[in-house]
């Protein structure tokens, strides 16, 4: 690894620093849709609406999986 | 490969900081992925709403907002919301898919693009899942999984192009939308974040380009 890659690996984290990304970090343990579903009993709950609450959770969910 | 290495267990402290940086950065694509796919549950509100403004910066100004706001959601009112602006009757008041927002139809090239990418990356949609792959909290939940190296192992470089392909061209426009999005309450300090977020990446990504 070249000296210059470590600086602009540097920067690059100072930029993400800066900018206050440290905040995010309470949510580290969110998980993923998808695998919280997989935890879960599926127990899909429709609310108001008729809101599908499953779809995109697939998505991701398998997208996780691969 | 020249890239950095993805050591973990190094005691080296550059290394550690890089591995912190990655950690929070797989957290807030993870954020906006949760509250994008699908409303966010009581736990998750609770979590966002934990989120402090520490370490200042506009990034972190945002989050704290979304903190506050978060914390007199329910997910009733969150289900609402989500619904009216992504769902809707017949539609909602924005459509989060590259494809649209980049072509003006669904299902178009850049859809087309994507899956191949994805499956050079070893990742693709269930058979039977009707739902296009280029949806923004799909494409925010690969770029935390290949931050974080649990989907697929790409060095910096290749996440750059993941991201300089499939949201760099429109994801910054997708949050500002939904941060001026009418049903947007909750959603509003989450488009600001998606969209400092949007700049920030592509700034970091520069330099260590």
């Amino acid at each position: 690894m070249s000296e210059r890659r470590q600086e602009t690996g540097r920067g690059r984290r100072e930029v993400l620093r800066l900018a206050g990304l440290g905040a995010v970090g309470g949510a580290a343990g969110l998980v993923a849709p998808g695998r919280k579903a997989e935890a879960a009993t599926p127990a899909p709950t429709p609310t108001s609406g008729g809101y599908r609450v499953t779809e995109h959770v697939e998505t991701y969910y398998r997208l996780a999986r691969f | 490969m020249k890239e950095e290495p993805r050591t973990v267990g190094t005691t080296d402290r550059r290394s550690a900081e890089e591995a912190e940086t990655e950690v929070l950065r797989a957290a807030l694509y993870r954020l906006l992925a949760r509250f994008l796919a699908a409303p966010p549950d009581a736990a998750t509100l609770a979590v966002a709403g934990g989120l402090g403004d520490e370490g200042g910066g506009e990034l972190g100004s945002a989050l704290g907002l979304l903190a506050r706001v978060a914390r007199t959601t329910t997910a009733e009112q969150a289900a609402q919301e989500h619904h009216d602006l992504f769902i809707g009757v017949g539609r909602g008041e924005l459509v989060p898919y590259a494809s649209f927002y980049r072509t003006g139809f669904l299902n178009e090239k850049p859809l087309a693009l994507l899956r191949g990418d994805l499956a050079a990356l070893g990742l693709a949609r269930a058979p039977g899942n009707p739902e296009p792959e280029d949806h923004i909290a799909a494409l925010c939940e690969v770029m935390a999984g290949l931050a974080e190296g649990s989907l697929a192992t790409v060095d910096l470089a290749g996440q750059q192009r993941f991201f300089d392909r499939h949201l760099a061209p429109w994801a910054g426009r997708f949050f500002g939308d939904l941060e001026r999005a009418r049903a947007a309450r909750l959603y509003q300090p989450l488009g600001t974040v998606g969209r400092l977020f949007v700049d920030i990446e592509a700034a970091g990504f520069a330099l260590a380009a």
